[in-house]
């Protein structure tokens, strides 16, 4: 009898042990792509028609996305890091290598709810100067127009109400409120959110462009609801994707025609982008 | 037996001492470790890169760096002696002219180079500016970059090699080259301390003069100062920086650089709008083959750019003032285009001419007065043989 029990004791101590303190992991990685009504993107090539009517092609994507986080079915967050222990990945599509995020970084076995987001920076992440080296130093956000840096640069050419090809950058970053005579009977105003740059204080603007008043951080959240599985000791492989037509369309209709070739300095253009955004990633599982 | 025994066991003694003398021997016969040159520390001025573009295999050294000082402005560079032969890397690159000929050169008129055969270079030449800090490829179109398949093609050293040797530089033989400094006093020794060799050969030439140049930096000009807090800028200049970085003012900043990028350039390719028929062999698009790179050439960095010129890969404009004017009024579409030249339909960006003349204003503040004049890049005032 008692050699039974502590038979039994011993059994049960290691079924225990085996239930609660071995956990196993495993590694996930990220396919982009990029795809123009859900074919992959051809560069340089005037085949494409955006909501607005506009025939276009795009040249390059350059894109940073930061605070990635995997998302467990508990809800748990697990934050993916860079090898320098940062959660930013930039992504270019002249730079095939960018096109895949494989830290190497282990995450819990299970199931996994879905990922997610910030495109571009918030804005105690988005400070001049964290990068020094290319490709991502030439993200460099002007500082008179509020610095850090481009969440996006979407580069190509459309042909315009003229019928001629015509270059426009779709860029994202942090929009400028200007000084407006009409709504302030000339008085300055602040618009509570302004970030004061002192190299620029003695700045008189050209004809063209009022005084910054202020300046408006445009990143947003990303949230992608699609459950995958993190196989133990496996790789799990999963596709980001961008569906570039819906930028110009996801919510509201981006006009080229109507915003022109430059629109870092109108927030009411970055705005459109800014809403459509969160519609523009899918995620799937990888190949 | 007992002596018989005796006897083998004092020969396998023997045998074993021998082999123990002989593995001693092995170890002494080692050669002595070569002269270990000393690591020459680059250091990172503010916000500049800390990548920096140094083949694994010619790391830069003190001893190196000096050799290559002494070669860069030996004119015996050229493989030959007569007054009328020499040339070297400072006949076109000259430090005053921010290693460049200068449109007031006495020999190359208008700053347009010609080699010892009487050819003029394909295009003008480019500043030996930060040049460690490039990754993209070196030359105009770039046809010098670090993975390229063909193995004289991907470095500085490269650059240098061809340099001795084409028609329209210095048009010399390099094996020529490399006896000529053998026989120079002085010279086998300092390649002995940058290299461990007093035997002289043409790769350690070089790579001696690639190693002076990659210690060319330009980080104090008034603009580095200002990026530093240590001094303020003019009105006009605070106004030219600001158009310099606005799409809606001169919108120069994507590829020239500003606040995020001190170098003032991507070392990126463009087609920046010069012209609308593309027949020149030498474009980017000799490189990749991308008919979409047609017409494009390197942003060169506009440090000390108002000694540059002429401008442009074919020296076309003479003057800064060229130059704005054409960014401002001259703009050409064609399909090749860059797209960042979204000004292009109106023919550029339209500047006024006190906006035009802020902006020179500022790309003035790109002047680095101690580059230009730094001693340690400066001629010699004797070379090894005491020439």
């Amino acid at each position: 009898m008692p050699i039974m029990t502590v038979l039994l004791f011993f059994a049960f101590a290691s079924c225990q042990k085996r239930n609660t303190t071995e956990e196993s992991f495993g590694e996930t990685a990220f396919h982009i792509n990029h795809l123009i009504d859900n074919e992959e993107l051809k560069t340089d090539a005037l085949i494409y028609t955006n909501a607005a009517g506009n025939r276009y092609m795009v040249t390059e994507i350059q894109w940073f996305i930061t605070n990635v986080r995997l998302v467990a079915e508990d809800g748990t967050e697990h934050i993916v890091s860079n090898q320098d222990e940062e959660s930013v990945f930039y992504i270019d599509t002249d730079i095939p290598e960018s096109m895949t995020i494989n830290t190497g970084q282990k995450f819990p076995a299970g199931e996994y709810a879905g990922v997610k987001f910030t495109f571009g920076f918030d804005k105690a992440e988005n400070q001049s100067h964290r990068f020094v080296n290319p490709p991502q130093s030439y993200m460099f956000w002007p500082i008179y127009l509020g610095g850090g840096y481009h969440y996006m640069k979407l580069n190509g050419k459309w042909i315009n109400q003229q019928g001629k090809t015509e270059p426009f950058n779709f860029h994202l970053g942090i929009g400028q409120e200007y000084y407006d005579e009409s709504k302030t009977n000339g008085a300055l105003y602040n618009f509570g959110r302004s970030d004061s740059y002192e190299h620029c204080s003695g700045y008189q603007p050209p004809s063209v462009l009022p005084p910054v008043m202020g300046f408006i951080h445009n990143y947003f959240t990303v949230e992608l609801n699609h459950p995958f599985t993190i196989g133990q000791d496996q790789t799990s492989s999963l596709e980001l994707l961008m569906h570039i037509e819906q930028w110009f369309k996801a919510k509201r209709i981006y006009d080229h025609d109507e915003w022109g070739g430059a629109i870092m300095q109108q927030q009411d253009a970055m705005e459109i982008g800014i809403q459509n955004g969160p519609m523009v990633f899918e995620l799937r599982n990888g190949k | 037996m007992k002596l018989t025994y005796k006897f083998v066991q004092g020969i396998l003694l023997g045998f074993l001492l021998f082999l123990v003398a002989c593995s001693d021997k092995t170890e002494i016969v080692d050669p002595p470790p070569a002269y270990t040159p000393t690591p020459y520390e680059l250091e990172i001025p503010y916000a500049f890169p800390t990548k920096l573009n140094i083949p694994g295999d010619n790391p830069l050294t003190v001893e190196g760096v000096e050799l290559g000082r002494y070669l860069f402005y030996d004119g015996r560079l050229s493989g030959r002696t007569h007054p009328d032969s020499l040339m070297s890397c400072s006949s076109c690159h000259i430090q005053e002219n921010n290693f460049e000929p200068g449109v007031d050169h006495p020999v190359f008129e208008g700053g347009f180079v010609h080699g010892l055969s009487g050819q003029q270079t394909h295009h003008v030449v480019l500043p030996l500016v930060n040049l460690v800090w490039n990754s993209s490829g070196y030359g105009w179109n770039g046809s010098f970059y670090n993975n390229n398949e063909n193995p004289n093609q991907r470095q500085i050293e490269d650059i240098v090699t061809l340099s001795v040797i084409a028609p329209d530089e210095m048009y010399g033989d390099t094996s020529r080259v490399k006896a000529l400094f053998q026989s120079l006093d002085g010279y086998p020794e300092l390649f002995y301390k940058a290299f461990g060799s007093d035997q002289i050969t043409f790769k350690n030439m070089a790579r001696a003069i690639a190693q002076f140049v990659r210690t060319l930096v330009s980080a104090d000009a008034k603009i580095d100062r200002y990026l530093r807090g240590e001094e303020q800028l003019t009105q006009s200049e605070l106004n030219g920086f600001i158009l310099f970085t606005t799409e809606e003012g001169a919108d120069c900043f994507h590829c020239h650089g500003g606040f995020g990028n001190p170098l003032f350039t991507t070392h990126l390719f463009y087609n920046n709008g010069k012209d609308t028929i593309f027949d020149d062999p030498l474009d980017r698009f000799a490189v990749t083959g991308d008919p979409m790179h047609k017409g494009a050439y390197k942003a060169p960095t506009l440090r000390n750019i108002s000694l540059s010129g002429p401008y442009m890969h074919d020296g076309r404009f003479a003057t800064l003032d060229e130059v704005i004017d054409f960014y401002s009024h001259d703009v050409k579409w064609s399909d090749q285009v860059d797209p960042l030249m979204h000004h292009v339909l109106r023919g550029g960006v339209q500047l006024t001419p006190s906006e035009k003349a802020d902006v020179k204003a500022f790309i003035t503040t790109l002047h680095d007065e101690k580059f230009l004049n730094n001693p340690a890049y400066s001629r010699p005032e004797k070379f090894p043989d005491q020439n």
